[in-house]
């Protein structure tokens, strides 16, 4: 069920539910504002500003920032914001995939795992269990040192292969509590199959701990990515926020008293981990009504 | 104090089962992806005129790890020189082999890592502990929030920002390195200070970065911990203040802090190698990140083999340790 086929009825019983809920969370709100801008802001900017712009030696090497540079450009003569723009988006892009196929891979596992019990179970926890213990940058920087030319897309999908284990053991606990509730006595009874009692039963009732994990599993894999990049394993060709920030290591930026071409992309880096902190720490004080206040 | 068995059976399968996984991973990644990495490498090596024998490294490695048979006997043999301790040659430093270039660069890493873990779960233990037992005050808050920033910031992006305030903008402190470009290694308490200069940045990297968690934690183990009614007993029986927080509310706070140091493990050795990298330190993190650039697969191949032991095996030990100070778990609660 996808928002779009959900009748004009039932949308406005989610929004009113939403902003009583979540939206009524301040941590959840500023933070909710805050990935607002952080979407919007480079997307307007790439929309309006020239592509030009992203062009080896378009304008003098290593300028601080000015009206017609606002953020200055690095030695190479490209333009620092509109890098910014780019580099943004693709990081959220890394974020967004391997944060959806994580989750799902994930909360079919804890399904799984914690509705049927017995052998699977024994199986899917350890290997859960082993994925959770397993430094997976490791993994990760071998995979991409021998897959040279990385692509956004691939570094998503590499980050995934990680990113699904905690969503399981957290979906798996809730499952396992779920699972002894009347109303799934009665869907059994009434002749539910199990495929469909979870999907139809249970999956509801965990939709915010997969939403609450989604927002984890985004954070983390922009932080995986950004920590990829700046060891120099992230894509070649396109800009994303650790790419940025290689490079300005990588050109001494610093020492060369370049500020502005380092501090950007920390600056949107701390601003986007800041604001999927405080989306995640606001729904966990809605689902664990016993943080509130705290 | 025995542990319990279906406990202690549970941990061991995977414990084992990671090792096996991991040396499985690394064993197979190299020969999945489309291209035959050794020969490249030894090719363009030997191209450039820098390497000495190529041809005769080419055959060793055929030879050791039976190159030229199937999959599976490739497996097993690679399984059989790994366990003993033989992790190949290095294809840019041969005929250094990869053990020996590991060993030379372990202690800087061990002794980084191993201080400063120890130091930030203490100092945040003890920090959050009297924060929780303080309550809410302003100071209180004000150390929270630097927390909560220490803790969201991750560890490579703290370390440029001290980097640029220690290094380049108040130039107190050397911003690479080991140790001073061009000294001899040897024991003098000279070298000792110069080292123990290079060491406090990075250190303070990765202290500062996993204070935010203990601290945070701690904190709020406590605050739950002070409603609970053997506190109040305690209280009731006039101990004094002290006695109450140290012997009654800590001790029972901490054993989350323990577990939590398990889970953190890998987390932490992943974050202290960025930080090394980031400040050129001579360990395991730059040397990974070197045969990266260099494509020196077996060198890569046995950094990550023995990280991933490593922290398995701290992992372990860990959880081994916990029943014998947790009662729940000895008598079979989880």
């Amino acid at each position: 069920m996808t928002l779009y086929n959900a009748p004009p009825r039932r949308l406005a019983a989610m929004w009113v539910s939403f902003s009583k809920g979540p939206l009524g969370n301040r941590n959840f709100a500023v933070g909710l504002a805050m990935f607002v801008v952080l979407v919007t802001t480079p997307l307007i900017g790439v929309l309006t500003s020239s592509p030009a712009l992203l062009r080896v030696g378009n304008s003098l090497p290593a300028l601080p920032p000015s009206t017609s540079h606002p953020l200055g450009t690095d030695v190479l003569g490209r333009d620092i914001l509109a890098q910014l723009f780019g580099a943004t988006l693709n990081s959220l892009k890394i974020g967004l995939i391997a944060a959806t196929a994580g989750t799902a891979v994930g909360a079919l596992v804890g399904f799984v795992s914690g509705y049927y019990g017995g052998i699977i179970d024994d199986i899917l926890r350890v290997l859960t269990d082993v994925f959770l213990s397993i430094p997976s940058l490791m993994f990760l920087i071998l995979i991409s040192a021998l897959v040279r030319t990385v692509t956004v897309e691939t570094m998503a999908l590499v980050i995934a292969i990680f990113a699904w284990a905690w969503p399981a053991r957290q979906i798996r606990a809730q499952a396992l509590s779920l699972k002894e509730r009347e109303f799934v006595y009665m869907a059994k009874l009434s002749g539910m199959g199990s495929l469909e009692l979870i999907v139809r039963e249970l999956m509801p009732h965990m939709l915010q701990w997969m939403i609450a994990n989604f927002v984890n599993a985004f954070l983390s894999a922009i932080l995986t990515e950004s920590g990829l990049s700046i060891l120099g394993l992230g894509p070649q060709v396109e800009m994303t926020l650790g790419m940025m920030l290689w490079w300005a290591l990588n050109s001494a930026a610093m020492f060369r008293g370049l500020w502005w071409w380092w501090g950007a992309p920390v600056f949107v880096l701390i601003f986007s981990f800041f604001s999927l902190y405080l989306m995640h720490a606001g729904l966990d004080e809605l689902i664990n009504p016993k943080l509130r206040g705290r | 104090m025995a542990i319990p068995a279906r406990y202690l059976t549970e941990r061991s399968v995977i414990f084992v089962m990671t090792i096996l996984v991991s040396i499985t991973v690394i064993f197979l990644i190299p020969r999945l992806t489309p291209g035959d990495p050794l020969g490249v490498v030894v090719q363009r090596l030997s191209e450039a005129g820098g390497l000495q024998g190529a041809e005769q490294l080419v055959e060793e490695y055929k030879r050791l790890f039976g190159l030229n048979n199937d999959l599976l006997t490739q497996y097993f043999s690679y399984i059989r020189e790994v366990l003993r301790g033989n992790l190949g040659y290095s294809i840019v430093y041969f005929p250094t082999t990869v053990s020996d270039l590991i060993l030379q660069a372990l202690p800087w890493t061990i002794g980084l890592l191993a201080t400063t873990t120890a130091l930030s779960w203490i100092i945040g233990t003890l920090l959050g502990a009297l924060a929780g037992w303080a309550g809410e005050s302003r100071i209180q808050n004000i150390f929270a929030s630097a927390a909560l920033f220490l803790y969201v910031v991750p560890y490579y992006i703290l370390a440029v920002m001290l980097v640029f305030l220690f290094a380049y903008t108040l130039r107190w402190l050397p911003a690479s390195g080991g140790y001073t470009a061009g000294l001899v290694p040897e024991f003098t308490l000279d070298f000792a200070m110069d080292i123990v200069q290079h060491a406090i940045l990075p250190a303070s990297t990765i202290i500062l970065s996993s204070l935010g968690w203990w601290f945070l934690s701690m904190r709020s183990m406590i605050t739950t911990t002070k409603g609970e009614d053997f506190l109040l007993m305690a209280e009731a029986k006039g101990l004094p203040k002290g006695q109450i927080l140290w012997r009654y509310a800590f001790r029972n706070a901490i054993l989350p802090q323990i577990t939590g140091l398990a889970i953190s493990l890998s987390r932490i050795v992943a974050g202290a190698l960025i930080t090394e990298v980031i400040f050129a330190y001579p360990g395991i993190g730059s040397l990974t990140t070197q045969a990266i650039t260099t494509l020196d697969y077996p060198l890569i191949q046995g950094t990550i083999l023995l990280i991933i032991i490593a922290v398995a095996t701290a992992n372990f030990a860990i959880e081994l340790i916990y029943p014998l100070i947790d009662p729940r778990i000895r008598y079979g609660g989880e």
